[in-house]
């Protein structure tokens, strides 16, 4: 099927009808000559009529003929012709699958180094009017000459992202959209099945994977650290694996730079180890395995916060409260002290209730301001409304509560919002409820997230830690309200509360609230790229409808994809060779006449 | 425009471009001056020229029809000598003029003289060389029909109305020749000269069949074919409808395209004439109205009967 890479100029066939136009204008009421020898020119074109007409159809039919071809020829036309040795201009995304998974080591090879080599077998066979693109596991389209992108090719390294193939491939054709010319994708990968999914792809897809079979791999998938804080004591780490089947592997953990405590996993299992206590800080924990031939996902990191346990005081007369703090009074997660207060505000750290008699709000409010806490409390709300899914609420009832008016500077210090107005907000040492802990209040004292909340409220909330959050190279994490800054050995990013932040490095990521550090961004590969057991090649060509070649047909196979001869060579050689006759017989024709 | 002169250095008239004669005056200093010229190159020899009997040599002139270079003497001398005849006296000629209205043409007025025009002079210039040879010259005009029938005398009075007659012809309509040919056996009683002076745009058989029984009569038959140049080589815009005017008969064509078919037909129709009239010994002269009247009047006074 012929196609063209500027349809726009087909227009110019309309242009093929100037010769009849002329022609049949050049017609139309020629000039009256008197000549007296008209017998002498009826008799000579009794004889020559047939002849001149056939000559002058002939030429017309030529000139027609040319303007057609030069204005095909200008069209750029192609046309699908197999194996071809050249390729009408096209536009091609290169897709480079250079994720964790393709730092493995197949037969003493890495599985990045097949991919570079028939990367390049592709960009090799470009041309400079091809339109080309590299895309690799950061996802980011770029454009560039042949030598340009084999530069970017050779210079790469296994990236800690994991690469979504179906996503990629959406990229690649949002990329094409807009091109004219032929466009085709290219991808290179290890084609894991984790990797794999559904892309609406409208341009023709080359698939490139390895002929090899991966190698067998295990790795970290989890490591998690359970509640935190930490008491003195230690805590318990839970080790989760994954990758293909087989025997138990060691796996060890260890905190700081103590020695690890070491266990037998299971693959595909988990395993938890004890660790020891350590001083009040914050503290890196690591879970490694033995080597294996992908390395990136032997080793995960975690970090945890170790402290002393809250000392609470509270009022017994509060009947929820004083039950839930006595439970976790006897699980060793508070102890009595007048470290912190829940209930009513005093010096030091509080968690304030609003009053149950409304002319005590006052007074309370009064004491706030004098404590420069950034918030009071204002209207009386009634009615059933749900709370977002802040610190583990999400969907619980509440129905009463005092609206929480900001004072001064802001809104800051948000935790938990009820139909998008404020509920739960901290301010400094001082954290103020929107409603008490009270089933006439909101059914939170009686659903099972109050213990938890309570934890959390207790230890980690009232005290300004917030939280410990996961996240794989690449992805956006989203940060807590107050963070203001991420630090990582020495580099830090300016970021605003509650905006997304996007790590590119697996490590360990400290939350800044000014100066308190306020949580952590614990960054690790994807535990997807652990698995490399590679999709079918039917599956992918029934998904992408692509066509799926080794490393070694790479070169041979892409352009063919959209396997497009340029036909313009062969039409302005027709056009030549159509005009030289045509001047070759309207001269020789006109010699004779 | 080149001018010939005659060794004494004036203009001989009978060798110039015709639209420049023309312009020098009415018929009878053109034919005067042209008549002048004509006997200067024919050696001021009034009695020499339409005749059969030889009477002596002269110098080749440039325009002498070839036909009457002395070869011996070139041979012996390797000099170029015509030999010259004696006149035939009390010669009666009539001209017979096509007046029709194709003879009015011309292709390019500002340079040419019309068919008709030219062969006013023409015939003018001959008429005078006849009366100054004491011949009888008359004439008879014709379109579709006669028009005018002078009577052949030979006082020199008589050439003078006959100029006066010849001025006096506007073209007419279409073209009947038969008639007009007809016409001469009652004006010729005894062998004569009778010059044909026509752009032959009419069927040949007809005219030719009466131009044979002139021929048959006895009488030495002369055509003068006349054609304006651009009747020659065809012209004109990329493409145009040519009318014919006695006919109206159009046909549309491409002039570039038809120049080679339209030059072929013209030169067969020449050829066509010329043999037919060779083979009945009728003398055919195709003269383009760009030809001077000396060389016309050289090539009538070459033609005898064969």
């Amino acid at each position: 099927m012929i196609g063209f890479l500027h349809p726009w100029l087909l227009a110019g066939l309309v242009a093929a009808g100037i010769p009849i136009v002329l022609h049949l204008l050049e017609r139309r009421e020629p000039p009256t000559v008197i000549f007296p020898a008209v017998r002498y020119l009826v008799a000579a074109t009794e004889r020559h009529q047939r002849r001149l007409k056939l000559q002058n159809w002939l030429l017309l039919v030529m000139r027609t003929l040319l303007i057609l071809l030069l204005v095909l020829a200008a069209a750029g036309p192609t046309m699908r012709a197999g194996r071809v040795a050249g390729h009408a201009p096209s536009a091609l995304v290169l897709i480079v699958d250079n994720s964790a998974s393709s730092g493995a080591v197949v037969k003493g090879t890495p599985r990045l180094a097949t991919l570079r080599s028939a990367a390049r077998e592709v960009l090799a066979r470009a041309t400079p009017d091809d339109a080309l693109w590299l895309v690799t596991a950061d996802g980011v389209p770029r454009r560039g000459d042949p030598a340009g992108l084999a530069t970017l090719v050779a210079e790469l390294t296994p990236s800690p992202r994991r690469l979504d193939l179906g996503a990629a491939l959406a990229t690649g054709a949002e990329v094409l959209a807009p091109e004219t010319r032929s466009g085709e994708i290219v991808l290179v990968t290890d084609l894991q099945a984790t990797a794999v999914s559904p892309a609406r792809v409208d341009v023709p897809v080359l698939v490139v994977r390895p002929d090899e079979a991966p190698p067998r791999n295990v790795g970290i998938a989890g490591l998690s650290l359970g509640t935190q804080p930490w008491p003195s004591e230690g805590g318990r780490a839970v080790v989760k694996l994954t990758g293909d089947s087989g025997p138990p592997v060691p796996v060890s953990v260890r905190i700081g730079e103590r020695p690890g405590r070491q266990a037998l996993a299971p693959t595909n299992g988990t395993v938890v180890l004890s660790l020891p206590g350590a001083p009040p800080g914050w503290w890196p924990v690591t879970a490694d395995l033995d080597p294996d031939e992908l390395r990136a996902d032997d080793h995960r990191l975690g970090l945890v916060r170790s402290s002393p346990m809250a000392r609470v005081r509270w009022d017994p007369a509060e009947r929820y409260v004083a039950a839930a703090a006595d439970v976790l009074e006897r699980n060793r997660r508070i102890t009595r002290g007048d470290e912190v207060t829940i209930g009513r505000l005093e010096p030091g750290i509080s968690i304030v209730e609003p009053p149950a008699d409304p002319a005590e709000l006052g007074a309370l409010n009064r004491a706030l301001e004098r404590r420069s806490v950034g918030w009071s409390y204002g209207a009386l709300v009634t009615g059933s409304e749900t709370a977002d899914s802040s610190v583990g609420l999400g969907g619980t009832r509440v129905l009463k509560r005092y609206v929480l008016e900001p004072a001064g500077s802001g809104r800051t210090g948000v935790l938990v919002r009820v139909n998008r107005s404020p509920w739960v907000v901290r301010s400094g040492s001082v954290v103020l409820l929107g409603s008490r802990l009270d089933p006439a209040w909101t059914e939170l004292p009686v659903s099972a997230g109050f213990m938890p909340f309570m934890d959390l409220l207790l230890n980690r909330i009232a005290r300004g830690e917030l939280a410990v959050v996961d996240a794989a190279p690449g992805d956006v994490a989203a940060l807590p309200d107050r963070v203001t800054e991420v630090r990582r050995a020495g580099e830090r990013w300016a970021v605003e509360g509650g905006a997304g932040f996007r790590p590119e490095q697996p490590g360990l990521y400290f939350l800044l609230a000014e100066r308190d550090t306020v949580g952590a961004l614990t960054v690790n590969v994807d535990p997807r790229e652990s698995r490399l057991a590679p999709a079918s090649d039917e599956q992918v060509r029934k998904l992408w409808r692509a066509r799926v070649v080794g490393p070694d047909a790479a070169g041979e196979e892409v352009f063919a994809a959209a396997a497009r001869g340029d036909l313009r060579g062969p039409l302005l050689w027709a056009g030549l060779l159509i005009g030289l006759t045509e001047m070759g017989l309207a001269s020789a024709w006109r010699r004779e006449s | 425009m080149n001018r010939v002169e005659t060794p004494a250095g004036r203009a001989r008239l009978d060798l110039l471009d015709p639209m420049e004669v023309a312009r020098l005056g009415g018929l009878e200093l053109v034919a005067e001056g042209v008549v002048e010229g004509f006997l200067a190159g024919l050696h001021r020899s009034p009695r020499r020229g339409f005749s059969v009997e030889f009477a002596e040599h002269r110098m080749y002139q440039p325009g002498d029809d070839l036909r009457y270079v002395d070869w011996k003497i070139l041979g012996r001398n390797d000099r170029l000598y015509v030999k010259q005849y004696e006149e035939e006296t009390n010669l009666r000629a009539i001209v017979v003029a096509d007046v029709s209205r194709s003879m009015a043409w011309t292709g390019n007025p500002a340079l040419r003289l019309s068919k008709l025009a030219y062969a006013q002079r023409l015939i003018a210039a001959l008429t005078l060389v006849l009366q100054r040879q004491r011949d009888a010259t008359g004439l008879i005009a014709f379109d579709d029909a006669v028009r005018v029938i002078v009577p052949p005398r030979a006082r020199l009075s008589h050439w003078r109305q006959l100029l006066a007659t010849l001025g006096a012809l506007e073209a007419g309509q279409g073209t009947a020749a038969e008639p007009a040919l007809r016409r001469v056996i009652d004006q010729l009683r005894r062998r004569g000269l009778v010059v044909f002076v026509s752009d032959l745009l009419f069927d040949r058989p007809l005219a030719l069949k009466a131009l044979r029984f002139l021929r048959h009569r006895g009488h030495q038959v002369v055509v003068l074919h006349l054609m304006d140049p651009a009747e020659v080589t065809l012209e004109g815009p990329a493409e145009a409808r040519f009318e014919d005017p006695e006919t109206r008969a159009a046909v549309v064509l491409r002039p570039k395209d038809w120049a080679g078919p339209y030059r072929e037909t013209v030169q067969g129709v020449i050829a066509g004439w010329r043999l037919a009239c060779r083979r009945h010994g009728i003398a055919y002269h195709a003269v383009r109205t760009d030809t001077p009247f000396g060389v016309v009047l050289r090539q009538v006074a070459a033609s005898h009967p064969t």
